[in-house]
């Protein structure tokens, strides 16, 4: 997967660019808007992320060159200014998402993993399945180990969430947003205790522990690599 | 033009108009009614002299006898002039030195004898002339009657007149120049409590703000006037106090984490030490940091707020569908303090969806934080006449009643400790809750009792939001 990442800011720049390689992308970085539209010309990438305060052409001129000249991957922009203005524009530019600085790694990160899902649908399955855990969507049912595990509405979508994306770390503004729709800054405790909940129901008693905390990103549902 | 003129000027001007239209006024009528008099003066002497005339006329016995007689009686009035013609314009009789402007209209005979004194004016030779003709039919000769035209020299009333207008307009330019100073003088000194407000008002600063406008001691007029800008310099302080007070809460509350994460990455590079501790630590500066851009968010949403926020997208929702989506986050939180959630009731509200359910939010989850452990938490919603009431209400020790309306302040916390759990806000989150319920146009208000605390917020009607 290919990144275009267009940043004047250096150390944002080079911290987002070293983030998102490591996050097992190939990413091109310039820090300059026009430079950033021709290597977007030239060549093919999955996602642009554009600073909209950029030197030489801003981001909504780059923005605009691509949509005109017919080139639809993904955009997400970045934005100092939490304005309704300036979003409201940028997603009639045409832009994907946008994300307010400043913002964790780990939102961008799961933010870029969404837009880079979308339109990849495919047979879509009816069960998933991380290690000995399965959920069954269409019954709404939990097992692990064949044991059979009851969960509440709320706890059924954020189990579905961290499996549908397992190995990911979720931060927990995405939680909030996802499973309960809650599109703003809320108490963070809340997520941290109902994760907690689902924990104790999922792991408890089994060797393997499947639900983790990432201090200070966020949380992950992954089965232990294999030796 | 006019609006460059400070006060002073205009009342000035305006004074000196005004004294200038009385005075000349009053000049032009004085000669006026002066050079009236002359004329009924003139008119006098002519028809004195036109009985005289005629007298001779009518008593002569003949020809030479008139011209002899006239000759006696008018040749030593220097000022007056006679001309005599008879029927057949031949010159009977005229004063020496006198020609006659030849534009002698004899009166009619009707205007003859009332009024034979219209008096004719004319001028020649740089001397005016009033006069008046008449006609006159000697004893002697019944058949022919004579044109007379007596006329005065006026020029020494003329010269009258122009001493009195040279002497009335040179004392009107005079009073008029006086009048403007004292004008000048009334106006400025009328206008004195101006200057001292002008002064005070300069003396009003950020640092100095209780300068305020002497109401006691300037006029009636003007007292409202100080009154109210008064009000505004107490409205006025009172906003600056609060924004001087948040912005050193702001730093403070600012400065706790900056020292908390600048203690911390300069311990933990100060020796060596194993990469499960480096984690650890960048661990918690995440955390730290992230609280730090929630912070700064809300700080944001605020400012914006107190700048008047339009609401993003209005629609009309229910109260309590928007409540139990929260109560349904709030579930496991309220489940480990054994706290009950519960919401009674509903209501139509006009207004932002997520912004509302932002406010609630808030409110929900100081209930459940402070709330006694195995305590309910209700949510009741009402609707009358005046909208829809939101009260949410939890079990707790009573708050101090003084302290109720400050709850509302930004980073005011019950506690003055300032040891807080991590999870707990930096103390925006009531202020949040109020601006969004008066961006809706309604208002909140805490109450605490029989160890009750409840928060109720009202929205108006639809109608009443702006």
């Amino acid at each position: 997967m290919k990144i275009l990442l267009v940043e004047d800011e250096p150390k944002t720049g080079e911290y987002l660019r070293q983030g998102l390689s490591e996050a097992g992308f190939v990413v091109d970085w310039t820090q300059d808007g026009a430079e950033g539209l021709n290597l977007a010309l030239q060549s093919f990438y999955d996602l642009v992320i554009l600073d909209v305060m950029l030197p030489g052409l801003d981001g909504w001129q780059v923005l605009q060159s691509l949509r005109g000249r017919g080139l639809q991957m993904p955009v997400l922009f970045l934005t100092a200014r939490d304005e309704v203005t300036d979003r409201v524009k940028g997603l009639e530019l045409g832009a994907d998402d946008y994300l307010v600085k400043p913002f964790s790694f780990a939102e961008l990160l799961a933010r870029v993993r969404t837009i880079l899902r979308r339109g990849r649908g495919g047979a879509e399955s009816t069960t998933l399945r991380v290690a000995d855990l399965e959920l069954d969507l269409l019954r709404r049912r939990v097992h692990r180990g064949g044991r059979r595990i009851d969960l509440t509405a709320k706890d059924f979508g954020l189990l579905e969430l961290l499996m549908r994306r397992h190995g990911e770390v979720l931060p927990r503004s995405l939680i909030a947003s996802q499973v309960w729709d809650m599109n703003f800054d809320s108490d963070s405790n809340v997520i941290e205790v109902a994760v907690r909940r689902l924990r104790v129901k999922i792991d408890e008693g089994h060797e393997v522990k499947l639900i983790h905390t990432v201090r200070g990103m966020g949380y992950v549902l992954e089965a232990p690599e294999e030796p | 033009m006019l609006r460059a003129l400070s006060l002073t000027q205009r009342l000035t001007i305006f004074f000196t108009v005004l004294a200038a239209a009385v005075v000349f006024g009053l000049g032009w009528v004085f000669i006026q009614a002066t050079a009236r008099h002359f004329v009924d003066l003139d008119r006098g002497t002519l028809q004195d002299k036109q009985h005289l005339i005629e007298d001779i006329v009518r008593s002569a016995n003949s020809i030479e006898d008139t011209k002899w007689r006239l000759n006696e009686a008018l040749s030593h009035h220097h000022d007056l002039y006679v001309v005599v013609k008879d029927a057949r314009s031949d010159v009977l009789y005229q004063s020496r030195g006198f020609q006659s402007p030849g534009l002698l209209q004899p009166p009619s005979a009707s205007t003859a004898g009332e009024t034979g004194l219209r008096l004719q004016h004319w001028a020649s030779e740089g001397r005016e002339y009033r006069a008046i003709g008449f006609q006159v039919t000697p004893a002697y000769d019944e058949s022919g009657a004579l044109d007379v035209l007596a006329a005065i020299d006026t020029e020494h009333h003329e010269h009258f007149l122009a001493e009195l207008r040279r002497t009335l307009l040179l004392y009107a330019l005079q009073a008029v120049a006086v009048s403007g100073l004292l004008g000048w003088l009334a106006a400025h000194q009328g206008l004195a409590p101006l200057r001292a407000m002008r002064a005070q008002a300069a003396a009003v600063s950020g640092h100095q703000f209780n300068e305020r406008m002497p109401v006691a001691a300037v006029p009636i007029e003007m007292a409202d006037l100080a009154a109210e800008l008064n009000g505004m310099l107490d409205r006025l302080r009172e906003d600056y106090r609060r924004l001087a007070e948040f912005s050193s809460d702001l730093a403070h509350e600012l400065r706790t984490p900056i020292s908390n994460l600048l203690t911390q990455t300069q311990v933990a590079l100060s020796s060596k030490r194993d990469a499960p501790t480096y984690r650890n630590i960048l661990a918690s500066n995440a955390e730290e940091l992230e609280r730090m851009a929630r912070m700064v968010a809300d700080m944001l949403f605020l400012a914006k707020a107190e700048r008047g926020m339009p609401l993003p997208n209005r629609e009309r929702f229910s109260a309590a569908q928007g409540v139990q989506a929260l109560l349904e986050f709030y579930d496991a939180v309220a489940e480990e303090k054994g706290i009950r959630l519960s919401v009674t009731g509903d209501g139509e509200i006009d207004g932002d969806r997520l912004m509302f359910r932002r406010a609630v939010s808030n409110l929900l989850s100081n209930a459940v934080r402070h709330g006694d452990p195995g305590s309910p938490v209700t949510v009741k919603i009402g609707t009358s006449d005046e909208g829809v009431s939101i009260s949410v209400s939890n079990t707790a020790d009573d708050i101090d009643p003084a302290l109720l309306p400050r709850l509302f302040d930004r980073f005011f916390r019950g506690d003055p400790s300032r040891a807080h759990p991590a999870s707990e806000g930096a103390g925006l989150g009531l202020s949040i809750t109020k601006a969004i319920v008066e961006a809706h146009g309604g208002d909140i208000a805490a109450t605490s009792g029989d160890r009750t605390v409840r928060m109720v917020m009202r929205f108006p009607p639809s109608a009443a939001i702006s």
